[in-house]
């Protein structure tokens, strides 16, 4: 038997050998996915399962590249967008981005969507020195560790950016603050956890209750209960969209009236309208955001070009739900890198385009955002601004903060 | 033999005398100490009254469950992914402008026309040349393929379905509920006395258990058993849809082709521990996991968010262990 | 009976030789693929050996297919162990998971044994995520990347072991007193085959070849977390057994590619438009047990009589399993 281990053993190490050579010779040939005439990235998501509320985010990328094909491309390349389904289950995630980069042959992996899915594929596309770039999750890994992994880079800002940014405004506007906090009990519930802790600085013992749930639990009812009988009055939301509309409801439904922060994610204004329809009071509540705010400005040129676009290549899609503006911001970000990677584009050059980015302005990103990436910021978006719900909708106040370095 | 004396000392066998007691015994415990703990603190009878209305959604599931399993002896794992579609199908006509309560009936009518359907193309085939297993995996066929539907013909998005009853919150001694939570339980409780008048004051209903009992001698004395699992299958859909009626509205479901997934893990579980057969053992197996849970998760500091299913399920095999046939279940004399 | 057993040979020979030759003619990716139809292989015949010989219906052998995968993982990410040397470790974990499961399953039957087991495969990955400091909880823990070459050469041959060890197993002592157990208890307890020391034995080696599946299916995604053993793969297992017959070994490796290669045939071709490929395996899933409700066993099974007839004129069914 081990006789026969060790054979297989070393024709798996003949066949290592093997295809790093070939790999060696194909790189000095031409770059994958790159002909004259096209582009050919991909990408995975969770298009069914209990995520699948994200899956409009690659139909919306999708149509931005489309509208960009249909003005003549990048270069003169048309951008061929291949969109796998994992369900938000890694070991769906790791045989669909081998097939990208082995089957498909891409160019770059783009959007992958998840912290779980990610952290699965890293290595290897890291190993075979493949871009995963503008990846969907908000992890601060993706930027803190470029060293080891220089082919990854995120997108959108870092969660604990975010709710720092809640624990200074809590010290300085919430007089005699009592926080309570509902989080998921996992590193996306942690992240943004300590974040809060750091953004509270001193006044940490503000916090008077945590209360957890797991991400299979989608009823948070015992956890809110609990929460209000600890006396709190600021109600720090760190969950995903469902809980979150949950939470709310229940929090109106036992009559507490908290000052409640609820995390960018479930903050979309279609989970907000789902909230208040189910009875919720979300009058007051704030959350975080970085995108183009396409409710109240509806006739700019930016939110016409926009609508327009979703109308076009993504029928059906509504452009009130901050994912689809997400999806179409993140798709300018990637051509806007692909376009600084030269009319020859290779793989590096993409990952130097996209870490050393200068004042870029995104029209689908909240006015006054500027990107900036370096050898040693791959925070690509670290700019937000507040935003209370008032009437019937989010109206941001206040000024742009940083929250990166 | 060393393992099978461990086997018979671990797990000793329990007299049927012993067990006819237990069980009344144990409710009645069960509800004294909720009514006395719920006097005792608010924040108790809140838990409790949330795990009741969780509890209320289980058992409206495992009802349909029971239906089914009476008439084959199949748990039938498409019966979430039924009520989804039928929920669907709801949330589409109201959508085209139809007001509620026509929605309602004609999602019903659809539902038993789907269920009738369903048993004659995908589970009677199968059924004539198969055995339990084989239905059971056209189940898990007609899950995979449900779910899927559901998922190609509605695009992924946030739907907001209406309620049945009107959006109130009620506020008693400290305590507060919806009007949604009140009427899931209802619901649920009206849904057996119905499925049990039929059964016991019906033709029709004597004629399905008939049928259920003894096929054989059933068909001798002329009864039609193939229309009657037809019919089976869609009065357990009817029921399913009712049930998706009520789950969807409430804020931690919502309308998504996954939405009956976790619901029915506890519906499978409220059937299980019911004892398969009896109804009133689905509702009351159902309501008590939605409280145990509900209780360990507030009250048990070891039970970790994520341990609360796995506690929840070591409980449950406690139970089984004492009364395999589950709480309500009859003891059935095998042949040999 | 010789000649159908020399046919089924001769399939499994044939089988075997396609399964060592294919790998020269596949891409990388593909092998990988080859591999995981490997993993399937494996737990559908550990599947196979509880619900197929003794009769115990498990819905949850992703469970011990988790206990396989965290064993391998956690021996290698936190001990430096080389991941061969794990397998035979995350078998011997998986026969004590097997028989802890087993010992309570005596007192259950059908739909009752069902939700036991399916009860296991939802706890388990509970368990692993709420012991993150020891298995990485969600975020998880990476594995040695493999060529799919090695994924694949292991995995077969790791799969042709368990099916020898099985099939010897199956055709002796054991394996009578297992079909005795299954078709009549009290029979076989009368004639001195114990019931629960022989359904609690097959309860174990049933896990073991499960987690032993589970070290590879680890392998094969060089990644590990609680929601990779999700209660879909559980019920694949299950179809996968079914699809191929119960009660017999000359199924497996359809019931193994009917479950792996029939959704990713399906969404290589259709694409973007992969939201239609759950409608088609679920219809596919119900066509076949309405067709060949015993499974492709069962087809070899007609396929081996139908030749035996025409030399020795048997008569069809009544073949013995």
């Amino acid at each position: 038997m081990t006789r026969r281990l060790k054979v297989s053993l070393a024709l798996a190490a003949a066949a290592i050998a093997a295809v790093a050579t070939a790999a060696a010779f194909a790189g000095t040939t031409a770059t994958p996915g790159i002909t004259k005439t096209s582009v050919t990235i991909g990408g995975t998501f969770p298009l069914t399962g209990a995520a699948q509320l994200y899956g409009v985010i690659p139909k919306a990328e999708n149509a931005y590249f489309q509208y960009v094909n249909a003005h003549g491309g990048v270069n003169g390349r048309k951008i061929n967008f291949k969109v796998y389904d994992d369900g938000y289950n890694p070991a769906q995630t790791v045989p669909l981005t081998k097939k990208l980069v082995q089957q498909d042959h891409v160019f770059a992996v783009y959007g992958s969507l998840g912290t779980a899915p990610i952290l699965a594929t890293r290595d290897y596309l890291n190993k075979l020195k493949v871009p995963q770039v503008l990846v969907a999750t908000g992890d601060s890994y993706w930027a803190t560790q470029y060293k080891k992994y220089p082919w990854t880079i995120g997108f959108q800002p870092d969660y604990p950016g975010e709710s720092k940014v809640y624990g200074q405004f809590i010290n300085s506007k919430v007089p005699q603050a009592k926080i309570g906090v509902l989080m998921q009990d996992d590193a996306y519930g942690q992240n943004y956890y300590d974040g809060l802790v750091a953004g509270l600085g001193d006044s940490k013992s503000k916090i008077v209750d945590v209360e957890k749930y797991d991400a299979t639990q989608t009823d948070v009812s015992q956890q809110v209960v609990k929460l209000r009988a600890s006396g709190a009055n600021v109600f720090a939301l760190f969950a995903l969209p469902t809980q979150t509309i949950d939470a709310l409801v229940v929090a109106t439904k036992i009559g507490w009236k908290p000052t409640t922060f609820i995390n960018n994610v479930s903050a979309s204004p279609l989970f907000m309208g789902l909230a208040q329809k189910s009875g919720a009071n979300v009058q007051g509540d704030i959350t975080a955001t970085y995108v183009y705010d396409v409710i109240n400005n509806p006739n700019t040129a930016t939110a016409k070009l926009y609508k327009s676009i979703l109308a076009t290549y993504d029928k059906g899609a509504d452009p009130t739900d901050s994912n689809n503006i997400y999806g179409v911001a993140s798709a300018w970000t990637f051509v806007q890198a692909l376009k600084a990677a030269g009319p020859n584009p290779t793989r590096q050059g993409l990952m130097d385009a996209l870490t050393s980015m200068r004042n870029v302005v995104n029209p689908f990103l909240y006015p006054g955002i500027k990107i900036n990436t370096s050898g040693t910021d791959h925070f690509v978006i670290d700019q937000q601004i507040l935003q209370q719900f008032r009437g019937p909708a989010w109206v941001p106040f206040g000024h742009l903060f940083g929250n990166a370095k | 033999m060393a393992v099978s004396q461990l086997t018979r000392t671990l797990v000793p066998t329990i007299r049927i005398r012993w067990s006819a007691w237990i069980v009344p015994a144990l409710l009645a415990g069960g509800c004294i100490f909720l009514v006395v703990g719920s006097i005792q603190s608010s924040l108790f009878a809140q838990q409790t009254v949330s795990g009741l209305a969780n509890g209320g959604i289980y058992a409206s599931l495992a009802v349909a469950l029971v239906l089914i399993y009476r008439a084959t002896e199949v748990i039938n794992f498409a019966q979430g992914a039924l009520a989804t579609f039928t929920t669907f199908v709801a949330w589409q006509l109201l959508q085209w402008g139809l007001s509620y309560w026509p929605t309602f009936v004609l999602t019903l009518a659809i539902a038993f026309a789907l269920g009738v359907i369903v048993e004659l193309v995908a589970i009677r085939p199968v059924e004539r040349r198969g055995n339990v297993l084989t239905v059971v995996i056209a189940s898990i066929g007609l899950l995979i393929l449900l779910e899927g539907a559901v998922g190609w013909i509605w695009k992924p998005t946030v739907r907001f379905m209406p309620s049945p009853f009107p959006l109130h919150f009620w506020h008693v001694g400290g305590v507060a509920f919806s009007s949604q939570d009140i009427g899931t339980i209802g619901v649920s409780i009206a849904s057996v006395v119905v499925l049990w008048a039929f059964f016991r004051f019906t033709k029709l209903g004597l004629a399905m258990r008939a049928a259920a009992v003894r096929p054989h001698a059933a068909r001798l004395v002329g009864v039609r058993v193939s229309w009657l699992l037809s019919l089976g299958w869609g009065l357990a859909a009817t029921l399913g849809a009712v049930a998706g009626l009520l789950v969807a509205p409430n804020p931690s479901v919502q309308l998504s082709p996954s939405m009956m997934d976790g619901i029915l893990i506890y519906a499978f579980a409220a059937a299980v521990l019911g004892g398969l057969e009896s109804s009133i053992g689905a509702v009351v197996a159902g309501l008590a996991i939605g409280v145990v849970l509900s209780l360990l998760g507030s009250y048990v500091s070891w039970v970790t968010p994520q341990l609360q299913l796995p506690a929840a399920f070591v409980l449950m095999l406690i139970v089984l262990l004492v009364k395999p046939s589950g709480l309500f279940g009859r003891t059935t004399v095998r042949k040999v | 009976m010789r000649t159908s057993l020399g046919i089924r040979a001769g399939v499994i020979g044939l089988a075997a030789v396609v399964i060592a030759v294919l790998p020269l003619a596949l891409s990388d990716y593909n092998r990988t693929q080859g591999a995981d139809v490997a993993v399937f292989f494996m737990a559908i015949l550990g599947l196979n050996i509880v619900t197929g010989y003794t009769g115990q219906i498990s819905i949850g052998h992703g469970a011990f297919m988790a206990i396989g995968g965290y064993t391998t993982a956690i021996l290698t990410h936190e001990h430096g162990w080389n991941d061969v040397a794990t397998l035979p470790i995350s078998a011997l974990v998986g026969f004590a998971a097997g028989v802890v499961v087993g010992l309570p399953a005596l007192r259950f039957r059908g739909a009752y044994l069902a939700l036991v087991t399916f009860a296991v495969a939802l706890a388990v990955p509970q368990i692993a995520k709420n012991y993150s400091g020891f298995t990485g909880g969600t975020e998880g823990l990476q594995l040695p990347q493999h060529t799919g070459l090695w994924l694949y050469g292991a995995a077969w041959l790791s799969a042709a072991i368990l099916f020898v060890l099985a099939w010897l197993m199956l055709r002796s002592r054991t394996g009578r007193a297992l079909r005795a157990v299954r078709d009549s208890e009290v029979a076989a307890a009368s004639s001195g085959v114990s019931p629960a020391v022989y359904k609690t034995a097959a309860f174990g080696v049933s896990a073991a070849f499960a987690a032993v599946a589970g070290s590879f299916y680890v392998l094969t995604i060089s990644f590990v977390n609680p929601d990779v053993f999700g209660l879909t793969l559980s019920l694949y297992v299950l179809i996968g057994a079914v699809v191929g017959g119960l009660g017999s070994l000359w199924g497996v490796l359809v019931g193994a590619a009917f479950v792996q290669l029939l959704p990713i045939g399906l969404t290589s071709s259709h694409g973007l438009s992969s939201q239609s490929v759950p409608v088609i395996f679920g219809a596919i899933v119900i066509l076949v047990m309405a067709l060949v409700p015993r499974g492709a066993a069962d087809l070899l099974r007609v396929g081996a009589a139908l030749s035996s007839r025409k030399s020795q004129n048997n008569s069809l069914g009544l073949e013995g399993r």
